[in-house]
């Protein structure tokens, strides 16, 4: 009998113990962070996803096609285009894809990166409607030249040396550095950023294709192939560019880039 | 310390914002049954169907109070728990529904109540739709005796005054577990099957203390009537239930006439406590005090056992039988079952706040507030002249009544602060084995109560010969 | 309290129970098949596989370098252990040098995610209990301040691909070490107020008690490993009985469970680990030595030599095996787990046989399996 009445009152004493616990914890501060509202501080080498650097300094893209992150990607969600160029023999980078769908976000292709130019970004809200739209191409992984230095400071990578000889037919030509400086501009906002969405950032590039009637989502969906523009083939459109057409050059750019996504589709 | 005001601060803007709702609907739809439609209808004309007709509506104003009061306080109490679970958890709990998550459950509602109500293969259509509604019921018509106690015996509920109020009570609060059962067996889910059957047993077992324990104060109070039971609490914690059922009337006695400097302080004393054979007596009183306190708590346990709540929700124990008797439902039964469910809780909770804390009477005795607000004159003053101010309205219009007023202002704060202990133990405690439950309920709590019902009945004895 | 009733009499039909792989509590996707008479369990059958992703097979078809990203899910909950193994087994057959800076390292993470792994079991094990709605988030709590730090060094929450062959991926701050600190200087008292809440809590020590009693033959049959074994007396842990790495250098006991090997044993022994590793945290943060951390290039192409190599580590489960048959080349011939959830799970039968429902839960709560680690 003695023994339950101090079972009892030990026991009693423990739950109370234990309510005081619980209790006591309501006067500490919420460890919820609020996430829409403030975004979690995320470290530098967060692996989230994946970005191509262009030189902070020149704006040139770093990427020289050698193909290392496609080989080692265990997924095998990276798929680079790229064509010799018949002028200087060099390797020309004509797109870049990778399926964030089927990435694991492992970090291996940023490692292997001779030139770091793919690396994984901060940002990580990149839910969408559909698989296809998970697939990012050239356009939407090249960061900024501003986003760039940024990762560069930020992760503590040696800024790039500019690459030694500039080849003749890339975009940035010796022929005038106003110009293409304006193109990069207007495409701006179709290299998406971490904010936009991807239709807005397909409106916005509107003002910019001139030649091209249908409206965004249409070029998406069907892009008919009256405009003899759009029709081109990707390599077809860069090797009949000429130097002094910068602007159309960019404008053909993004043409290219609806015509490849319907390839997709 | 206080470092989380900020969130207790929402939490209790919350918690005031809700009950305004609440209480503020049920007044109105109150006023607007009882008092306004009555009063248009006897204006109408001397005919006998108005009369009739208003007579009616005043008949139905206690129904449809509870009609109105149980979904928004099942909605507010839900409400509480989350964020009360919040705070124990160091978390904030939903805060994005309307301002500080105000209309979370509202919304909640409102989703159940639109998603689609699906009744399994196999299962018995009839009895898988009738047992949320046996479940449900039982606290509708059950909780309405506990009206006339609740608003100090206002005239419009003096119809629920039943001479045998906790009886009718107790009877009611036993149907529910048939709708557990029904609903385990017609879902043909085994867990649900497995969830009903626990629920009979735990029923029947934790029945049993539940109503020894109501009858300790049954038997002290000599009545069955909550309203008489409340009225006998009046005056200060010491004439609680929970310390002795007014053993201590005298002591409550003694100190108002010690304090007000009255010379005959130890004739009362003497008066309620002889000299003669005072061990004897002191004994009894202590006795006394001691049992009603155990059988409180004996009373919130096994009244947790009743509604299904931490650690005695074995009926749906997440862990083992995944949601227990509700597995299969969706929708809007699933909705019943969780309005009863918190319905069922308010209601121990208030029978807990009637029958031993001393329902809307003020906990503070009066002579304690007399004395130490002798030289504010101005306070009692104002409130003098308020009421003087509304008196019209009082007795004309039924409008305010200030006594039911504080009565339930005083039910809510002691009810609902019963209701966020079982938050707080919800948050604390894991759940009983069945077996454990059960000789938890046979072999202690059943023993236990029915000691503490002899030790009062001869405590009581003894108090009465010797006075 | 068994009852002595006479049920003979009584006897109605067993019935069949498919607890899983959606039920709640089964730790992942589990499936028993439970026969019940009543509320007693009659027969258990445990049915795995449901989570099966060939790690081995994609050993063999990976490269080294690729594989060393995957092998974090085998046990996702400890993925460093998992990379340790590897990475011990590999080094075995290459013998190449790991730098003492890294070899410390690789002990501070590991005994850091031994305690988020064990956190993670004990809010678990309290949701098994019933504890759902309060305790369970202060473990919880806990553990993501340390997925913070891991994400800080390695990238991510659990995938961490943090330790490599030869060594570990990246250099942290000092600022890290700084905040382990912090994190250890704290931990103490967060253990502290969990077992104010559990560990002398009527109920709990009701329902662990005396339950799910693994005896000490049984669980060497089975080859039962971890805390599990030492909940039962048996001091049996690798990082003593065949130390690697640092652990020789560092100062430590193995808590083992004081009873008959029941549940409450289980527990306490992972509450006395978790003060361990803090422990360990704190000695490995003094005597960080500085220097290089990879003795090996990571390059796509990762190369070890020909050979076999087996290395068995003590993961928060028990002992993790990892055997590497290598040609030479930069895939592995061939890779074998031995995972300790999947041996800790065959004894789950035997204590579960004549316990009521209520009960399996908490034993197998009690044992720490976690299913992607027994399906592989
Ligand atoms: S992060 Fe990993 S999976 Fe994703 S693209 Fe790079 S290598 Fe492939
Ligand atoms: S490894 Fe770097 S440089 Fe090479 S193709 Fe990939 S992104 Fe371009």
């Amino acid at each position: 009998m003695s023994n339950l009445i101090t079972r009892a009152k030990d026991s009693i004493y423990q739950v109370l113990r234990g309510l005081k616990t619980v209790a006591v914890h309501s006067l500490r501060i919420p460890t919820t962070k609020e996430y829409p509202d403030t975004m979690p501080p995320l470290p530098p080498h967060f692996r989230g996803r994946l970005a191509l650097n262009v030189n902070p300094e020149t704006n040139e893209h770093l990427c020289i096609s050698c193909r290392q992150c496609e080989r080692v990607c265990p997924d095998k969600c990276i798929e680079i285009t790229a064509h010799k160029s018949p002028e200087t023999n060099k390797l020309e980078l004509i797109d870049f894809k990778i399926d964030h769908g089927l990435c694991m976000f492992c970090g291996l292709c940023t490692e292997v990166c001779p030139t770091d130019c793919i690396i994984n970004t901060n940002d990580f809200e990149m839910a969408d409607y559909s698989r296809e739209a998970l697939v990012y191409d050239i356009r939407k992984l090249t960061l900024t030249q501003g986003e760039s230095s940024h990762y560069f400071a930020a992760k503590e990578i040696a800024l790039p040396k500019p690459k030694p000889t500039k080849p003749a037919v890339t975009v940035t030509p010796a022929t005038s550095t106003v110009k293409p400086a304006e193109a990069k501009t207007e495409s701006k906002p179709a290299e998406v950023k971490t904010e936009s969405k991807p239709e807005e950032a397909k409106t916005e590039s509107k003002p910019a294709e001139v030649k091209t009637e249908s409206k965004p989502a249409e070029a998406k969906t069907e892009s008919k192939p009256e405009e003899a523009k759009t029709e081109s083939k990707p390599e077809e459109a860069k090797t009949e560019s000429k130097p002094e057409e910068v602007k159309t050059e960019a404008k053909l750019e993004e043409t290219d880039i609806k015509s490849t996504d319907n390839d997709i589709k | 310390m206080l470092a989380n005001s900020a969130e207790l601060f929402k939490f209790t803007r919350l918690t005031l914002i809700w009950l305004t709702i609440i209480f503020g609907s049920v007044w109105g739809a109150c006023f607007v049954v009882g008092v306004l439609i009555p009063t248009l209808l006897l204006h109408l004309g001397e005919n006998e169907i108005f009369a009739l007709l208003a007579q009616i509506c005043q008949y139905l104003t206690p129904v449809i109070a509870i009609l109105v009061f149980i979904p928004i306080n099942a909605m507010f109490m839900v409400l509480v728990e989350r964020r009360g679970l919040a705070l124990f958890t160091v978390r904030m709990g939903p805060n994005r529904v309307g301002p500080d998550g105000l209309l979370q459950t509202a919304a909640d509602a409102v989703k159940l109540l639109f998603k689609e109500d699906i009744i399994p293969t196999g299962a018995d259509a009839w009895l898988f739709t009738l047992a949320p509604i046996i479940f449900f019921a039982p606290s509708i018509f059950g909780s309405i005796p506990l009206l006339a106690a609740i608003t100090g015996n206002n005239d419009l509920f003096a119809i629920t005054n039943l001479p045998t109020g906790i009886f009718f009570i107790i009877a009611a609060s036993s149907v529910p577990v048939v709708g557990i059962v029904m609903g385990g067996w017609a879902s043909n889910n085994k867990y649900s099957l497995v969830g009903g059957l626990r629920s009979a047993a735990q029923a029947i077992s934790y029945e049993i203390p539940l109503v020894l324990s109501l009858v300790t104060i049954c038997y002290l109070n000599q009545s069955l009537n909550v309203v008489e039971i409340a009225s006998r609490q009046t005056g200060g914690f010491l004439n609680w239930n929970i310390f002795g059922g007014g053993a201590l009337n005298g002591l409550d006695k003694y100190f108002n006439a010690l304090i007000n400097g009255s010379s005959n302080a130890n004739d009362i004393l003497q008066a309620y406590y002889p000299s003669n054979q005072w061990i004897l007596t002191v004994i009894a009183i202590a006795g006394l005090v001691v049992s009603t306190i155990i059988a409180f708590f004996m009373y919130i346990t096994a009244a947790c056992a009743e509604v299904n709540r931490i650690p005695f929700d074995l009926p749906e124990a997440e862990s083992e039988l995944v949601s227990g008797y509700n597995t299969e439902y969706s929708g809007i039964k699933f909705a019943i079952f969780f309005l009863a469910e918190f319905t069922n809780l308010f209601i121990v909770s208030s029978i807990a706040t009637i029958m031993f804390l001393g329902a809307g009477n003020n906990p503070i005795p009066q002579f304690l507030i007399d004395y130490l607000f002798k030289n504010v004159t101005f306070i009692p003053q104002t409130i003098n002249a308020i009421t003087q101010a509304l008196s019209p309205l009082i007795n004309q219009i039924h409008l305010i009544n200030p006594i039911t007023f504080w009565s339930v202002v005083w039910m809510i704060v002691k009810t609902y602060s019963l209701v966020f202990f079982a938050v707080l133990v919800r948050g604390t405690l894991p759940r009983f084995k069945i077996d454990q439950l059960m000789d938890f309920g046979w072999k202690r709590l059943i023993p236990l109560s029915l000691l503490v019902f002899f030790i009062v009945i001869f405590a009581k004895g003894v108090i009465n010969t010797n006075v | 309290m068994s009852t002595n009733l006479d049920t003979t009499n009584l006897k109605t039909d067993e019935m069949i129970i498919n607890m899983g792989p959606q039920h709640p509590a089964t730790h992942g996707v589990l499936r028993l098949i439970l026969k019940l008479d009543g509320e007693i369990v009659r027969h258990v059958e445990p049915v795995i596989g449901h989570l099966h992703r060939a790690q081995e097979w994609q050993g063999q078809n990976r490269t080294l370098f690729q594989y060393q990203a995957l092998i974090d899910r085998v046990d996702y909950l400890s993925g460093m252990f998992t990379s340790l193994a590897f990475a011990h087994a590999c080094e075995q057959i290459d013998g190449c040098q790991i730098p003492p800076r890294a070899q410390y390292l690789r002990a501070l993470v590991c005994e850091m995610n031994r305690i988020s792994s064990h956190l993670l079991w004990l809010g678990t094990f309290l949701i098994d209990l019933g504890a759902l709605f309060g305790f369970p988030f202060y473990p919880f709590r806990e553990r993501e301040k340390l997925l913070d730090l891991f994400e800080e060094i390695a990238g991510q929450r659990m995938m961490f691909n943090y330790i490599r062959i030869g060594g570990v991926q990246r250099d942290p701050k000092q600022s890290w070490f700084e905040k382990v600190r912090k994190f250890t200087a704290e931990f103490p008292d967060r253990i502290n107020e969990y077992e104010a809440i559990v560990t002398q809590n009527p109920i709990v020590l009701k329902r662990t008690k005396g339950v799910g009693i693994l005896d000490k033959s049984v669980a060497m049959d089975y080859g039962v490993t971890g805390p599990s074994i030492r909940g039962s007396g048996i001091n049996y842990d690798l990082r003593k009985t065949r130390p690697y790495g640092i652990y020789p250098e560092l100062n430590f006991e193995i808590p083992l469970g004081q009873n008959q090997g029941d549940t409450w044993d289980r527990y306490m022994c992972r509450i006395l680990e978790m003060r361990q590793s803090n422990n360990l945290i704190n000695q490995c943060l003094d005597k960080m030595p500085e220097g290089e951390i990879l003795g090996k290039k990571q390059i796509a192409g990762l190369r070890i030599k020909a050979g076999e190599g087996f290395a068995a580590i003590e993961s928060p489960r028990g002992v993790l095996g990892c055997y590497v048959i290598s040609n030479g080349s930069d895939k592995a011939y061939r890779i074998r787990w031995r995972n300790p959830s999947f041996c800790n799970l065959a004894v789950l039968p035997s204590l579960l046989i004549g316990r009521p429902i209520s009960d399996i839960m908490a034993i197998f709560g009690s044992i720490d399996v976690i299913l992607p680690d027994v399906d592989r």
